[in-house]
Order: structure tokens, then C-alpha cells, then sequence
């Protein structure tokens, strides 16, 4: 009797429970205030959404790192254990504690005792997992965010502050003010994100998604969900193989369209006007993956004249903009904005050639192992990562008698691999230089009219420009510019790296540590200029000069801190000057004039002292 | 043969059948086999393992079934009741099994469709005998 009483007890207990959770909604969790939030719309339904239908391509987005564009904060996905740790920037110290799931900081004066540390301000989102993490807090007004002034360099398990990871004029400063992740980054690194600005400094930004997810190039998913309840429909269309109109695919546009879906972030833009930022600031951004254009927007191309209006007020407001973001050309110089690069290449013109043309979203093999591979490979096609990605455009070119015809390079060698040549690493970002996306022919005199280091002597780093210029004009009739004294007699990369501004060294600096180029120009001689390059006035310049020492014989795992004052710099790069001496140089000597270092390898001090007064001290900001 | 003699026979040798298919399913585990285990084609592993599970679940109903026949008195299954509990038991798992071949990325294949008719079935029998059993005193 009494277990029958129990029972209908339980079971009432049990449906009142459950009936009171969904009559009152208490198992939905309240939104936090502190930080914007995932906020569905009338199209946009999360990634959440996509998983149970299509499993295979949510791994593979899941797996990539447009996922962890932005996150939100806890201990899982942050990159390093943070509890505990001290640092010390521009006067400030702060203090990173764990509590629970989440991590605070405490900031003070760098003088003050412990006991001034200031009230604990929670760290609420992350921007980036792979390369860098940067940290975003709390401010108490509401869902504005501020930011630790501190990024953590994960390759390096290391943390720099923030103006050390940019290639910017040195001197202390903080790069983000309160509010310029809800102004600024939100842009790009969520999907469809809204600013929703509320009073001067103080927002209540939303996003449809954290990070860049499905329907940040498939569109609003809702119309896509509702549609294919039916299974009639869903059925119809697997076995057409037909296109569904209710979700946009980039596989299936036209290349200038499916390259606009990924430009919507990756490409120099700016708005039409002030009163578009409105509705944008309210609703998010009118474009859809398959427009045309961007609507609120438009692609800065400096070669062309399309929106005349528009591009004179822009440089009416920031006459700096072309120059910190391109070379005097039109050619892009900062990474991320690829598709300013794609629409000024040849191959773009046939309408045919497209970000997918060499790149993948949603690769066939989704084992974890193929997944990681893919994701660190920059999400290239496995059969485009060799010269195939042109051949397939350009398949006379195929047979390595013709492609040696073509390159005056071995067939195998690094001369002969289309992008050395056509996609040289003449961007700067994240710490390093990148390949330039802009299929372009190398020549002599994009050196010495834009100061751009050409495709040629980023490899053979040891040999002079006019030595290029006969090359190039023997094999491809190009007319060679004026050069100097210097040109004939000197090494270009020595040159670009003692005399040029900071983006030129930082590229000759990365180069110096590029395989094909240490092959190409021996790597001997390299180590005296990197070492010296460790005391760089810009801090990404050092970054660069000591991964590349790294990579040389006897400095592997070498150990330098690009983050120090100058004075502890010029130290380390003393010892790393003897160390190279006594250990790495060659004491038969053999060091070539051209390369500034005498016959025993020490520098031609004359040249070095010229090279150093004739450097070019403009101040490099890149807007990457 | 009798009534009760076909649903224990029937239980027997489809029990064996679907546990060769669980040992075949343990084995694609075993062997890593991507047709089975990649994160795309999880809709096969849920079909497979559904198939498994219902096949396994309706071989020892219909033993059950044939053992009540045999023990209960005056508990009898009507032709169709008897017949619609062993067709039901093939097609619904098979219908798993068969959705499961050939998959469109979250859905399963075509064949997929016996499922709701092999439930049908089931129901069917099983509510039969629930109603034949409940008129006996």
C-alpha cells in the first residue's frame, strides 16, 4: 500500500516539477549583462541549428579557427592557465585570478603597494585561439567592453602587450580604448553582429553568433530550417542534387560573388557614410552571401575610381588611410583583407577564379587528424597546396620541361612553386609576413619605385637588385629601372634590412628565416643582421629577426624576450653576436663584400654605418 | 506449426541475427573503420544502432510472446495480431538498417520509410495481446 502511495507521490512531484520549469521558463538561463550576447533574429538562427542536419560540415567549421574568432571566456578555451598571473605594462601592474569558471583581473599602479589593487573586473571575451589570444573585459557600462592591454603569442607561450604584436611606431600606449571591440572588432569577428549603441561609451552589442559561423556565409539559416522540415522537400532535393534557393552557398556563385562572402571581413572597406552606420550600429550589416555588393559598405580598391564621392570624403577624413593599408601601387600590405588582393589579379577577371579556387570550408575527410591538418594549413585544398592550385587554370605549364622553361628554376625546386614567384610574402600580420594575394610578376622596379621587396631577392636575400634586372630582363624582356651604385654592388635583402622601414626589414627579417630562401642565398651570413635586428626600435621587427635566428643552426630554441626595454636588448644582442661568432661562423671565412661582411665575417663597418644613417625612420603603422 | 512454436522460433533466430549485427557494429568500432566512425556520418551510426537495438528488443518480444502462449491459459493471438507482430519485427529493423546504407547527411536514406509502417505493425500486435490478456480472469 504504502509503495503504491509513494509511487503516485513521486510521479506527481515529478510532473508538477516539470511542468512549472516550462510554464516559467526557469530552464532558460538569464543573459549576462557584462558583455555582449548571442541573441537570435527572424533569419539568423546560430550554428546551433546546423549541427543535427549537417554534421560533417559543423565538425569542419567546428574544427577551424574562424570558430574561435571570438568566445566567450572561461577556463576550457582560453589558451594558457591565467590563474596567477603577473603582469606589467606602461606603468600598471595586473593581476589575472581564477574564480570558478571564469578568470578577473586587478590592476595598480606599478609603484603602489599589493594592497592597491583595484576590484576584481572579470575577463568576458576572447578574440583568437591560433596564433594570438587577446582578452576582453568588463567596464561596468553595461555591455561595453575594455581590454587587458596584454596579448598571449601562443606559438611562444608567451605574453607581449598588445602594442607589441602590431607593426606600430614604438612607445608606450594602450591600442584599445573602451568600446572599440563594440565599434570596431564586432565587425568582422562575429556573425552578424549588432553595436546597438546606447550613450557615449556604452552599448548593448549582440551577435547572432560568437566567432564567424555557418550563416556568416550561408545567410539566415531560419527560412532554410523552417523549408526543410518537410522531408518530402529535403528528400527531392538529395536526390536532384539540385540547388536549395532557401540558404546561400559560395560553392555555387559566380567567383565574384562567392569571393565577396569572404571579403564581407576579408577586405579593406569602409562605410558609404555616417548614415548608414545607423541601421548598421541597430540591425547589423543588409548584406547577404550571393549580394553583389556589400550595401552599407565598399571595397577600397586605390586603383579604381568606383564610388568617387565616397572615396574622397574617406580621404578627406584620414588621408592616411591608402598609405597604412596599401603599397603605393594599390598592392595590399596588410594580411586579412585578401580580397582586395583577388580582384586586382588577372585571374579574377575571367570571373571564374574565387577564394575557393584554392581554399576549402568544409573539407571531405572529417577524422579529427585530416581536421587539424586542414585547419593549420590556412583551410587549402589538399591538391591545391603543390602548383596544381594554378595548373588548373594553366595546364601548359604542367610538364617540368615547360615549367622550367618557364621559371629558369628546377623543376623541384622552390623557384618553380608558382606562389614563391606570384604570390611573394609581401604582407604583414600576426607577427610575420604573409603571401600577398595578388597574383602579380616580380620586377625590379617595384623595388625601387614602392619599396616593395620583389618576389626574386626575397630568396636570393644575398644578391643585388641589378642582379635580378639582368635576370629578369634575359628571360622575360623586362626593361630594368635606373639603379644606384649600391643596387649593383649590394645585397637588396641587406640593404631593405639596414635601410628600410620597418615593414621592409620586418619582411627581410621573416624571409631570413624562410627555408627556400636560406637554400637559395645560404644561411650563413645571415646570423650577424638578425642578431643586430634584435634591438629593432619596433617590436614586431625583433619578433620576426628572432624566430628567423631561430631557425638557424646552433640558435634553435634560442631564447630572447622581444618584449624588454632597449637596454636589456642591446645585451642579448651582444651575446647573441659572440655566441655566433665563436660557435656558428665559418672561421675560413669566405663571407661575400656584397653581403656588407668582410672575408672573417665581421661587418664592413663603413657600409654598415651609411646603411644605418640612410635609414628610412618613417613612422609604419599598419592597420591590420 | 503453432502459433507459439512460430513466435519462438521466429524470436530465436532473429535474436541470433541482430546480435551478429551488434558484433559486426562492435567489430567497425574495433577496426576504426571511417564508413562507420567519421563525424559525418553520424545518421549511419544512429540507424545501425537503432537497427541493432529494435532487432535485438522485438526478438525477445516475440519470445516473450511465444513463452505467454505456451504458459498463460486461455491467452491466444489472433492470425493477424500474431502475423502483424512478426512482420513489424522485421521492418521496423530493417528499415533502420536499410536508412542507414546510404545516408543524406543528417537524414537517413530512403529506406528508412519501413520503419513507420514496421511500428504500425507492432503496435499493433502488442496491443492485441495487451487487450486479449486483459479479458482473461
Amino acid at each position: 500500500m504504502w509503495v503504491k502511495l509513494f509511487g503516485y507521490l513521486a510521479l506527481a512531484w515529478g510532473v508538477t516539477l516539470t511542468a512549472t520549469s516550462l510554464l516559467t521558463g526557469s530552464w532558460q538561463s538569464t543573459p549576462p549583462k557584462n558583455r555582449p550576447i548571442k541573441q537570435l533574429t527572424q533569419e539568423y538562427t546560430s550554428s546551433d541549428s546546423c549541427q543535427s542536419c549537417h554534421p560533417g560540415n559543423y565538425a569542419s567549421w567546428h574544427a577551424s579557427f574562424h570558430r574561435t574568432m571570438t568566445q566567450v571566456a572561461s577556463i576550457e578555451n582560453v589558451a594558457t592557465n591565467m590563474d596567477g598571473l603577473n603582469l606589467s605594462f606602461n606603468g600598471t601592474d595586473y593581476r589575472v585570478e581564477r574564480k570558478g569558471p571564469a578568470y578577473f583581473v586587478r590592476s595598480k599602479p606599478a609603484e603602489a603597494p599589493e594592497g592597491a589593487f583595484g576590484p576584481r573586473v572579470q575577463i568576458v571575451l576572447l578574440t583568437g585561439s591560433h596564433n594570438l589570444q587577446i582578452f576582453w573585459t568588463e567596464t561596468g557600462e553595461g555591455r561595453t567592453l575594455g581590454q587587458l592591454p596584454f596579448a598571449y603569442v601562443v606559438a611562444e607561450k608567451k605574453w607581449a602587450p598588445m602594442e607589441h604584436t602590431f607593426l606600430v611606431p614604438p612607445g608606450p600606449g594602450q591600442v584599445y580604448q573602451n568600446g572599440d571591440w563594440n565599434v570596431a572588432c564586432y565587425n568582422c569577428h562575429v556573425t552578424q553582429g549588432r553595436q546597438r549603441f546606447v550613450s557615449k561609451d556604452k552599448y548593448d552589442s549582440q551577435v547572432s553568433d560568437f566567432g564567424i559561423s555557418c550563416e556568416a556565409c550561408h545567410s539566415g539559416g531560419r527560412e532554410h530550417i523552417e523549408k526543410n522540415r518537410n522531408p518530402l522537400r529535403r528528400f527531392a532535393l538529395h536526390w536532384s542534387d539540385g540547388e536549395d534557393k532557401t540558404i546561400a552557398n559560395p560553392g555555387r556563385m559566380a567567383g565574384p560573388a562567392s569571393s565577396l562572402v569572404c571579403g564581407q571581413c576579408h577586405s579593406i572597406w569602409a562605410f558609404k557614410s555616417p548614415a548608414v552606420e545607423i541601421p548598421w550600429s541597430r540591425g547589423g550589416a543588409q548584406y547577404r552571401p550571393g549580394d553583389k555588393e556589400l550595401d552599407s559598405r565598399w571595397v577600397v580598391q586605390p586603383t579604381t575610381t568606383d564610388h568617387p564621392e565616397e572615396r574622397a570624403a574617406l580621404l578627406k577624413s584620414d588621408p592616411h588611410f591608402m598609405n597604412e593599408r596599401f603599397w603605393g601601387d594599390g598592392m595590399v600590405r596588410v594580411t586579412g583583407r585578401e580580397l582586395n588582393g583577388v580582384l586586382a589579379s588577372p585571374c579574377y577577371q575571367g570571373k571564374k577564379f574565387s577564394c575557393l579556387s584554392c581554399h576549402e570550408m568544409h573539407p571531405a575527410k572529417t577524422d579529427a587528424a585530416s581536421l587539424h591538418d586542414w585547419a593549420h594549413s590556412q583551410q587549402m585544398k589538399p591538391e591545391v597546396t603543390t602548383n596544381q592550385s594554378c595548373l588548373q587554370c594553366h595546364p601548359g605549364l604542367k610538364t617540368p620541361t615547360a615549367l622550367t622553361a618557364h621559371t629558369h628554376h628546377p623543376a623541384e625546386s622552390a623557384g618553380s612553386t608558382c606562389y614563391n614567384c606570384h604570390m611573394p610574402h609581401t604582407t604583414y600580420g600576426l607577427l610575420r609576413a604573409i603571401r600577398s594575394h595578388q597574383i602579380s610578376n616580380p620586377s625590379v622596379r617595384e623595388s625601387t619605385e614602392l619599396g616593395r621587396p620583389n618576389a626574386c631577392n626575397l630568396c636570393h636575400l644575398d644578391q643585388p637588385l641589378a642582379w635580378t634586372a639582368d635576370r629578369l630582363s634575359a628571360w622575360y624582356g623586362q626593361k630594368s629601372p635606373p639603379l644606384s651604385a649600391d643596387d649593383h654592388a649590394l645585397s637588396a635583402g641587406v640593404q631593405w634590412l639596414l635601410k628600410g622601414d620597418a615593414e621592409q626589414r620586418l619582411l627581410v627579417a621573416w624571409s631570413m628565416g624562410w627555408a627556400p630562401a636560406q637554400k637559395a642565398a645560404g644561411h650563413d651570413w645571415l646570423y650577424p643582421f638578425l642578431a643586430f635586428e634584435l634591438n629593432d626600435p619596433y617590436a614586431a621587427v625583433r619578433f620576426a629577426s628572432w624566430k628567423s635566428l631561430q631557425s638557424l643552426p646552433g640558435f634553435s630554441g634560442y631564447d630572447f624576450d622581444y618584449t624588454v626595454a632597449d637596454g636589456k636588448q642591446k645585451e642579448a644582442v651582444a651575446l647573441t653576436y659572440r655566441k655566433w661568432w665563436f660557435e656558428q661562423r665559418n672561421p675560413n671565412g669566405g663571407y661575400r663584400p656584397e653581403t656588407l661582411l668582410e672575408a672573417d665575417g665581421s661587418f664592413r663597418q663603413d657600409l654598415l654605418d651609411r646603411m644605418l644613417q640612410e635609414r628610412n625612420h618613417r613612422k609604419v603603422y599598419l592597420a591590420e | 506449426m503453432n502459433s507459439s512454436d512460430r513466435h519462438l522460433r521466429f524470436g530465436w533466430w532473429s535474436l541470433f541475427a541482430f546480435l551478429t549485427l551488434g558484433v559486426v557494429l562492435e567489430a567497425l568500432h574495433g577496426f576504426k573503420l571511417g564508413w562507420y566512425l567519421d563525424v559525418d556520418v553520424e545518421m549511419r551510426r544512429l540507424m545501425f544502432t537503432l537497427a541493432h537495438a529494435h532487432g535485438t528488443l522485438f526478438a525477445l518480444v516475440n519470445i516473450a510472446a511465444g513463452v505467454t502462449l505456451r504458459t498463460v491459459k486461455g491467452f491466444e493471438l489472433t492470425r493477424p495480431a500474431s502475423l502483424a507482430l512478426l512482420w513489424g519485427s522485421v521492418l521496423l529493423p530493417l528499415g533502420f538498417l536499410f536508412g542507414g546504407l546510404v545516408i543524406h547527411d543528417g537524414d537517413p536514406g530512403l529506406g528508412v520509410i519501413l520503419v513507420p509502417f514496421g511500428a504500425l505493425l507492432v503496435l499493433y500486435g502488442v496491443g492485441s495481446a495487451a487487450r486479449t490478456l486483459d479479458k482473461i480472469k
